[in-house]
C-alpha cells in the first residue's frame, strides 16, 4: 500500500484541527509524531522488501474500479522517502517543545503533514503534471509555515518566496505544456519513450531551460537562490529545518534528477550545464556565507552551496558521481536539519540569532554544543562522519571521470566551509561565556532528544558508511544511473 | 476564428488594463472580465467544464477574494507606481507583441510532434478514473490553504 | 503541430510576458498579485491549446480544472498573507519590505 505514504498524513492532518480542540496540546503532538514515525517503520522495514525484484507499480483499485492513482517505487523513491520520514519524524519531535510560545500547534502539525505528504506524493508519482501538483502542495504548505511566526521579518520572506516560488511553478508548468505537446503523452515512460523516438533538438532544450529555471528555484541554485537566505531564516527553526533539509531537495534536486535522468536522458550538454551550475552555487554560497552574523543566514547560504554540491555529483552522470550526490544529499538533509535544530534551540534558549551576542554557552548547553559540533563537522566533511564520505565519493568521481580542476575547486571549497562553520562553533560555544547567559539552561527534552538522534545518525552513517552505500545508496543510484532505460523498461506499464 | 481571436484580443488586453489601472477595485472588475472572457473561449474550445470552473471560480471567487483583500487594506494611502513604468510598459509590451508574433511565425512547423492518446470516456472518467491521482492532491492543496488561511489569521495571546 | 497552436501560444506568450512584466515593474502589492493571476491565465490558456491541438480536450480540461483549485489555494494563502503584511506596515508598497537583503 505505497498510497499510504499520502495518504496518512493527509487524513491526520484533516483529522488534528478537530482532536486540537479537544486537546491543545499532548493530544496533537502524539498523533503527528506517531504518524511520521509509521511513515519511517514503513519505508525502513516494509520498504526494501517491495523492491528487492524491482520497482514496484501500484494500480489502485477502488471501489471495483480501477484507479488511475499509479505510484512506483524504486530505489531512488524510496531512498527520498526514507530521507523525508527521518528528517521529518525528527523535525515533529523538536516541535513538541519549540513550538509551544507560538501557538496553534495543531494547526502548526497539520501544515507540516501536508508538506510530507505533498514530498511523498512527488517522490512517488510517474506522471509528469502529478509531480506538479504535489510540487504545489508542499509548496502552498511552506508558505504559511515560513510566515507561522506573524512578525514583520518572516510575513516578509514569506511574500518573496511566494512570488519567486510561483514564477518557478509557472516555468514548470509551461515546460510540461511543451512537452505534452510534443510527446501526447504526460507519464514519465511515455515520455522518455517519445522523445527517444523524436528528434527535436532545440525544442527539449528550451523545455529543459525552462525545468532548469523552476526546479533550480526550488533548489535554490545560484542565481536562483534569492528567496532562500531571506526564508529559512525567518521561519521556525524546526520548519527552516524542513525547508532546508528536505523541501528544496525534493522538490528540487529530486525533480530535476528524475526529469532529467530518467526522462530525457543526461546529454553532454545537460551534464556540463548541470556541473556548472552546481559548482557556481556551491563556491559563490560558500563566499557568501563568510560574512553572515545570523547563524541561520549562515546555514542558509551553506544549504545553497551543498546543493551545488549534491548537484555537481549527480550532473557528473558516472554512477559512482550519482552514488556521491545522493549520499551527500542524505547526508545533509541529516545534518543541515541538525544544526538548523540546534540554531533553535540556541534561539529559545537566547532570545538572539546574532552570533556576535553569543559566547561560551558551552557550558551551559553540553548537549546543543555536542551536537553542533557533529553536524557541522559533517557538513564540513570531517572524517569519520557522514559528510566526509559523501564528498570523498564526489571529488574521487570528477577525478575519474577526468574533471580535475571541478575536482580541485570542491576540495577548496570544502576547507572554506570548514572554516566558517568552526567560526560558528567558536564564536557561540566557545571562548568565554556572555554573563547574559548566565542563567541560561539546556534545551527542553524532546528537543534535545531529535538532535541527539540525528548527530547519532550522522556518526553512526559516518562510520557504518560501507553498509549505508551498499543499502540504500547503491540501489538509488543503480537506478538513475541506468538512465532513460529504466523508466522505459520497468515503469512502462 | 473571428470570434476566437476578438476574445483573445480582449483577454489580453484587459489583462493588460487590470495591471495598468490605478484604481485597484477597477483592476480587479478588469481582471474578472478577463477570466469571463478566457472561459468563453474555453468553451469554444470544446472545453466546458474547464470554462465553466474559470468563470466560476476565477471571474467569481477569487475576484470576491481580491475585493475583499482591497476593502480591508483600503484604508492607508496610494502607493504610487513610479510613473517612467506607465509609460515604458506599454511601450514595451506593444514591442514585446511584435518579437512575440515575429518568433510564433518563425516556429510554425519547426516543432515535432506524435499525435495523442485518442480521447476516450466522458470528462467525468477522465477526471476521476483517468487523473485520481490529481484528486488526491486537489484534497491537499485545499487542505494546504484553509489550513493556511487559518494560520494566518489566528488569534495572538501572547506576541513574540 | 498545428497552426492553431501557434496561434494560441502567442497569446499565451503575451499574457506571461505582460505578467512577468508587471511583477519587475510594479510596486503596490495586490497589483504583484494581479500580475501573477495574469501569467497563471496566461498558462492554463497555453494548456487547453496544447490539448486541443493535440486532439485531446478532455484531458486538458481536466489539468486546467485541477490548476485552477490549486490556484485558488495559493491566492488565498497569498491575499492572507498581504493582509497581514498590511497589518504590521500599513502600506502595501513593496519598497516598505526590504528589510531583508536576500
Amino acid at each position: 500500500m505505497i498510497i499510504l505514504f499520502v495518504a496518512l498524513p493527509l487524513v491526520v492532518a484533516g483529522v488534528l484541527p478537530l482532536v486540537g480542540k479537544i486537546s491543545r496540546r499532548v493530544l496533537p503532538d502524539l498523533l503527528a509524531n506517531a504518524a511520521l514515525l509509521f511513515l519511517l517503520v514503513y519505508a525502513v522495514a516494509a520498504g526494501r522488501p517491495l523492491i528487492g525484484n524491482g520497482p514496484v507499480l501500484q494500480q489502485l483499485t477502488w471501489l471495483g474500479e480501477t484507479v488511475n492513482l499509479r505510484l512506483a517505487l524504486d530505489g531512488f523513491s524510496l531512498f527520498m522517502l526514507m530521507a523525508v520520514s527521518l528528517v521529518g519524524l525528527c523535525v515533529g519531535l523538536f516541535s513538541v517543545d519549540y513550538m509551544e510560545h507560538y501557538g496553534a500547534k495543531a494547526n502548526y502539525y497539520a501544515l507540516l503533514l501536508i508538506m510530507i505528504a505533498g514530498m511523498n506524493g512527488l517522490v512517488l508519482a510517474t506522471d509528469l503534471f502529478n509531480i506538479y501538483v504535489f510540487l504545489e502542495v508542499a509548496a502552498v504548505a511552506s508558505y504559511s509555515l515560513v510566515a507561522f511566526g506573524l512578525g514583520h521579518d518572516e510575513l516578509e520572506a514569506a511574500f518573496k518566496y511566494l512570488m519567486l516560488s510561483v514564477v518557478a511553478s509557472a516555468a514548470i508548468l509551461i515546460s510540461i505544456a511543451v512537452i505534452f505537446g510534443m510527446t501526447g503523452s504526460l507519464s514519465l515512460p511515455a515520455v522518455a519513450r517519445a522523445l527517444q523516438e523524436l528528434n527535436a533538438g532545440p525544442v527539449v532544450g528550451i523545455s529543459a531551460a525552462l525545468f532548469i529555471m523552476g526546479f533550480g528555484l526550488k533548489a535554490a541554485l545560484i542565481p536562483f537562490h534569492a528567496w532562500l537566505p531571506d526564508a529559512h531564516p525567518s521561519a521556525p527553526a524546526p520548519i527552516s529545518a524542513v525547508l532546508s533539509g528536505l523541501l528544496i531537495k525534493v522538490s528540487g534536486v529530486y525533480a530535476l534528477t528524475r526529469i532529467f535522468l530518467n526522462v530525457f536522458g543526461l546529454t553532454p550538454a545537460l551534464s556540463t550545464v548541470l556541473m556548472y551550475l552546481g559548482t557556481v552555487s556551491l563556491v559563490g554560497a560558500a563566499f557568501l556565507a563568510l560574512g553572515q552574523k545570523d547563524i541561520k543566514r549562515m546555514l542558509a547560504y551553506s544549504s545553497i552551496s551543498q546543493v551545488g554540491y549534491i548537484v555537481l555529483g549527480i550532473g557528473l552522470g558516472t554512477p559512482l558521481g550519482i552514488a556521491g550526490g545522493l549520499f551527500h544529499l542524505f547526508n545533509h538533509a541529516l545534518a543541515k536539519g541538525l544544526l538548523f535544530l540546534t540554531s533553535g534551540s540556541l534561539q529559545q534558549a537566547t532570545g538572539t540569532r546574532d552570533l556576535r551576542e553569543m559566547g561560551g554557552l558551552a557550558k551551559r548547553m553540553p548537549f546543543t554544543a555536542a551536537t553542533n559540533l557533529i553536524g557541522s563537522l559533517s557538513i564540513a566533511g570531517v572524517p569519520p562522519l557522514n559528510g566526509f564520505w559523501s564528498k570523498l565519493i564526489i571529488i574521487i568521481a570528477l577525478v575519474q571521470a577526468g574533471h580535475p580542476v571541478f575536482a580541485v575547486i570542491a576540495v577548496l571549497a570544502s576547507v572554506l566551509t570548514l572554516w566558517y562553520y568552526l567560526l560558528i562553533q567558536r564564536q557561540a560555544f566557545f571562548g568565554k561565556l556572555n554573563e547574559r547567559w548566565a542563567a541560561v539552561k539546556e534545551a527542553p527534552f524532546w528537543m534535545t532528544a531529535a538532535t541527539v538522534l540525528l548527530a547519532f545518525l550522522c556518526l553512526a552513517v559516518g562510520v557504518l558508511f560501507s553498509l549505508t552505500i551498499k543499502t540504500w545508496i547503491q540501489p538509488a543510484a543503480g537506478v538513475l544511473a541506468e538512465g532513460v532505460q529504466t523508466v522505459i523498461r520497468s515503469w512502462g506499464l | 476564428m473571428i470570434i476566437q481571436t476578438a476574445l483573445l484580443v480582449g483577454l489580453v488586453l484587459f489583462s493588460a488594463l487590470a495591471i495598468l489601472l490605478k484604481d485597484l477595485l477597477k483592476a480587479a472588475i478588469s481582471l474578472a472580465v478577463a477570466s469571463l472572457l478566457l472561459g468563453i473561449v474555453f468553451f469554444r474550445l470544446g472545453a466546458p467544464y474547464a470554462g465553466v470552473f474559470e468563470i466560476s471560480v476565477v471571474a467569481g471567487l477569487i475576484t470576491v477574494l481580491f475585493i475583499l483583500t482591497i476593502a480591508l487594506t483600503n484604508t492607508g494611502e496610494e502607493v504610487r507606481e513610479s510613473r517612467l513604468v506607465n509609460i515604458v510598459f506599454p511601450l514595451f509590451f506593444v514591442v514585446f507583441i511584435v518579437i512575440d508574433a515575429l518568433v510564433m511565425k518563425g516556429l510554425v512547423q519547426k516543432i515535432p510532434a506524435l499525435p495523442a492518446a485518442a480521447e476516450s470516456g466522458t470528462f467525468g472518467d477522465v477526471l476521476w478514473k483517468g487523473r485520481t491521482l490529481d484528486l488526491v492532491g486537489q484534497i491537499a492543496v485545499i487542505l494546504a490553504g484553509v489550513f493556511s488561511v487559518l494560520a494566518l489569521f489566528r488569534k495572538r495571546d501572547k506576541h513574540d | 503541430m498545428t497552426n492553431t497552436w501557434y496561434f494560441y501560444l502567442f497569446f499565451s506568450a503575451a499574457l506571461v510576458g505582460a505578467g512577468l512584466f508587471a511583477l519587475l515593474a510594479k510596486r503596490n502589492l495586490i497589483r504583484l498579485f494581479i500580475a501573477i493571476e495574469v501569467i497563471a491565465k496566461g498558462v492554463s490558456l497555453l494548456l487547453l491549446a496544447t490539448g486541443f491541438a493535440k486532439g485531446n480536450v478532455l484531458l486538458a480540461q481536466a489539468l486546467v480544472v485541477t490548476f485552477i483549485v490549486i490556484e485558488v489555494s495559493l491566492v488565498a494563502t497569498a491575499l492572507a498573507l498581504i493582509i497581514n503584511i498590511y497589518r504590521h506596515t500599513k502600506s502595501l508598497d513593496i519598497r516598505k519590505l526590504a528589510k531583508l537583503k536576500g
